[in-house]
């Protein structure tokens, strides 16, 4: 058994390798910025959707306030750049930092909330700092903070035309995200976490230190998704708080992952590849009429998922469950 | 010559080499992207400003006696007739958005200028994205004065932005002075977009300069489910003008709970958005008799100009409305634009962009009130004259200032 599960964990490294490398090469085929647009935000989104994942997925803990920490990375990269010269490298990490600094504090009373009063919590704390932003002078307030064009370059991660630096930027947090899940998932607090996201009691009794793991869970989720957000904040060189922290944002870092399959190594990714397109070609394509054909093309498409595969795309590709694999209750009735 | 497998060869090879030719030289279509939010909170805006846009279109591209730029003509003579194409692209209000579609419309539909886009957060991304491409860029509607200050090339505005506006309230509050009216104080009363607080700040400022005393500045959450302490304060202060800059929704709620606690100010001055859709008088317009808005358009320039009200008639029979505040600017966008790259002769970026900075359109040539359109070096055009109307027996009638005015003001409001 041990075995078969470090096989498929060997197997899952080497199929996510050959993914990377031929997304890689999609580029040299697809030239137009258009579609390298589209490409760099399912690679973002799958990230974020990974990083959603640690904490909601693995952990059980379900965020929908997860545009805070997007916010917060896309703010503490831009206002270091516009107001003291920081280039953006130096500012996603520090933007990282201090989202998972922001999730701990958070966490500290939060994690005491279970079930609905959590969730309620999360959207409740996300909202009230878009107000705070909306209202801060010195950070734009509402109008917002616009990061000045200069010359293409790697320094200040700025790129007039050109998608490319965007598109392996993305590819990168990507595949980080989904590599720190997949050696998480093997380790010590991967463990924990399934267990305190299926009971929090027992995993307790059996000596799990419950909101230990989950502190941990919310630091890594949190500072992965504000490297995400200050990625954005260059890619799009403009954010005010309504489009960097607004519901929706921390809505559609869920989506993917829910779309997917919740909690498993492939949904997010999975998810981002088939939504995020969707969402943006049926906007360019059908959605210039002002009928709203695309959201209703766009909200069919995801109930027809969500009914056909209640548990997640991902469980498409599972193998038949073997004889030896029933659950246990089950197999003890039997 | 016999009919054999190797002529029908030559002739369609012959027709294929010669087919893109013949089509070069009818290059009979002109494209300009219209980025507008067709879907979400405000797609009714969007769907307004594409019959509008296609008015504006129609009239370029076939003959109209009105005395307007383009209007005589089929289609652009300067570039053999061409007619105006639009491509529309929804935006849903999102920046990002709104510069993916930007960067799809000039690099896919390979439009040669775009006219936006009613959210002005999603104007800073999309004007940045065509400066980046070099193809000019018209805010039709866009007002926060900020767009034209970032030093971009290819921005141009030829509506008035935020601060014209404030101004010409106070010029008319000047103006209402000199004529023996009490007007010392005022109170502020604006949500906190970027709407909002754009406009509180700027009358603020004007107030100080001109030595109006703002007895109460009140900044409320835009959508607010209850203004009662709001209007409680307003109340209090009782100042001889209230100046509210809101939404429609917020607009309605503060007239609503302005009668609730039997609050009446002497005069009511707002800052259009709201309080010049139509959904506000369809649900308060009984209490509002007298109110004061700004705009930039006004129906009654129809008595002086003919071809205002005609044009209203085509807008209306498409939209089943009259046009607006706003539908009147996104009309006259694409009119600027349009003008300008018939005289560019040409549908390259930077000539258009020469042509638009040599526009001077005379104010007549126009559905506006505007004395004419000629762009300053930051792309804004300091010559549109805002105007204000007033809500009298259920229409506006304009009454500031003189040249377009076709009434006194009532003052106080009933």
């Amino acid at each position: 058994m041990d075995q078969a599960f470090a096989q498929r964990r060997r197997r899952d490294l080497i199929v996510a390798a050959c993914l990377a490398g031929l997304a890689a090469l999609v580029p040299l085929f697809v030239k137009d910025v258009y579609y390298q647009n589209i490409m760099v935000l399912t690679l973002m989104y799958a990230a974020l959707s990974q990083s959603w994942n640690i904490l909601s997925g693995y952990c059980g803990q379900i965020s929908l306030g997860h545009a805070l920490y997007f916010g917060l990375g896309a703010y503490t990269t831009a206002l270091l750049y516009t107001k003291f010269g920081v280039l953006p490298w130096f500012g996603m990490v520090a933007g990282g930092l201090i989202s998972a600094l922001v999730a701990m504090v958070l966490g500290y009373p939060c994690f005491r909330l279970r079930g609905h009063y959590f969730v309620i919590a999360t959207i409740v704390i996300a909202e009230i700092t878009l107000l705070l932003f909306q209202n801060w002078d010195w950070a734009g307030a509402a109008l917002g903070i616009t990061i000045p064009m200069k010359r293409d370059s790697w320094l200040t991660f700025q790129f007039a035309r050109s998608k490319l630096p965007y598109f392996y930027f993305a590819l990168a947090l990507a595949c980080i995200a989904w590599f720190v899940t997949w050696w998480l998932e093997d380790s010590k607090w991967g463990y924990w976490w399934r267990a305190v996201k299926d009971n929090p009691d027992a995993a307790e009794s059996l000596g799990v230190v419950v909101f230990n793991s989950k502190m941990g869970a919310a630091a890594v989720s949190a500072f992965l998704v504000a490297v995400g957000g200050g990625f954005y904040a260059q890619f799009v060189s403009y954010i005010d708080p309504e489009s960097v922290m607004g519901f929706q944002f921390s809505l559609l870092m869920a989506l993917p992952a829910v779309l997917g399959g919740i909690g498993t190594l492939w949904g997010p990714a999975l998810g981002a590849v088939i939504l995020i397109p969707l969402t943006e070609l049926t906007r360019s394509y059908i959605g210039g009429s002002g009928r709203g054909v695309d959201l209703i093309v766009y909200g069919g498409l995801i109930i027809a998922i969500s009914l056909a595969r209640p548990q997640g795309l991902v469980s498409l590709f599972a193998r038949k469950p073997k004889a030896d694999a029933r659950p246990v209750r089950e197999a003890v009735a039997s | 010559m016999s009919i054999t497998r190797r002529n029908v060869l030559l002739g369609a090879t012959a027709a294929a080499a010669l087919g893109p030719i013949a089509a070069r030289a009818q290059a009979s279509e002109v494209k300009i992207g219209v980025i507008y939010p067709f879907s979400g909170a405000s797609a009714q805006i969007g769907v307004d400003a594409q019959r509008a846009f296609e008015t504006a279109a129609e009239i370029i591209n076939n003959k109209y006696d009105y005395d307007l730029p383009l209007a005589r003509t089929e289609g652009l003579p300067g570039l053999g007739g061409a007619k105006v194409k639009l491509i529309f692209a929804d935006h849903q209000a999102d920046p990002q958005k709104g510069r993916a579609e930007t960067e799809r419309l000039i690099t896919q539909e390979n439009v040669c200028a775009v006219i936006g886009s009613y959210q002005s957060a999603v104007a800073v991304t999309a004007s940045q994205t065509c400066e980046r491409y070099q193809v000019p860029y018209i805010s039709a509607d866009n007002s926060s004065p900020s767009l034209h200050r970032r030093g971009l090339k290819y921005y141009f505005r030829a509506a008035p932005h935020d601060e014209m506006f404030s101004k010409a309230m106070f010029d008319f509050f000047d103006a209402m002075k000199k004529k023996g009216t009490k007007i010392e104080t005022l109170a502020l009363f604006h949500e906190d977009t970027i709407f909002g607080t754009d406009s509180g700040n700027s009358q603020l400022k004007l107030a100080n300069e001109r030595g109006y005393k703002v007895v109460a500045d009140i900044k409320y959450r835009a959508n607010s489910p209850s203004l009662s302490a709001e209007v409680q304060q307003l109340k209090a202060a009782n100042a001889d003008v209230l100046m509210p800059s809101s939404y429609t929704t917020d607009g309605i709620l503060l007239v609503k709970t302005m009668a609730e606690l039997g609050y009446k100010p002497n005069a009511i001055v707002a800052q259009d958005a709201g309080f010049s859709e139509k959904a506000l008088y369809d649900a308060v317009g009984d209490k509002l008799e007298g109110v004061i808005s700004r705009g930039s358009f006004s129906l009654d320039l129809a008595a002086k100009r003919p071809m205002v009200g005609k044009i209203n008639d085509m807008f209306k029979a498409k939209s089943g409305k009259d046009l607006n505040d706003f539908s009147s600017r996104q009309f006259m966008g694409l009119i600027v634009m349009a003008d300008a790259i018939n005289r560019a002769k040409s549908t390259d970026g930077e000539k258009i962009r020469d042509a638009l900075v040599a526009t001077d359109m005379p104010g007549e040539q126009t559905i506006m009130p505007w004395k004419r359109v000629k762009f300053d070096e930051s792309g804004q055009n300091n010559d549109a004259d805002p105007v204000l109307l007033q809500y009298v027996g259920g229409k506006f009638v304009t009454i500031f200032p003189e040249q377009a005015a076709v009434a006194q003001a009532i003052w106080p409001m009933k």
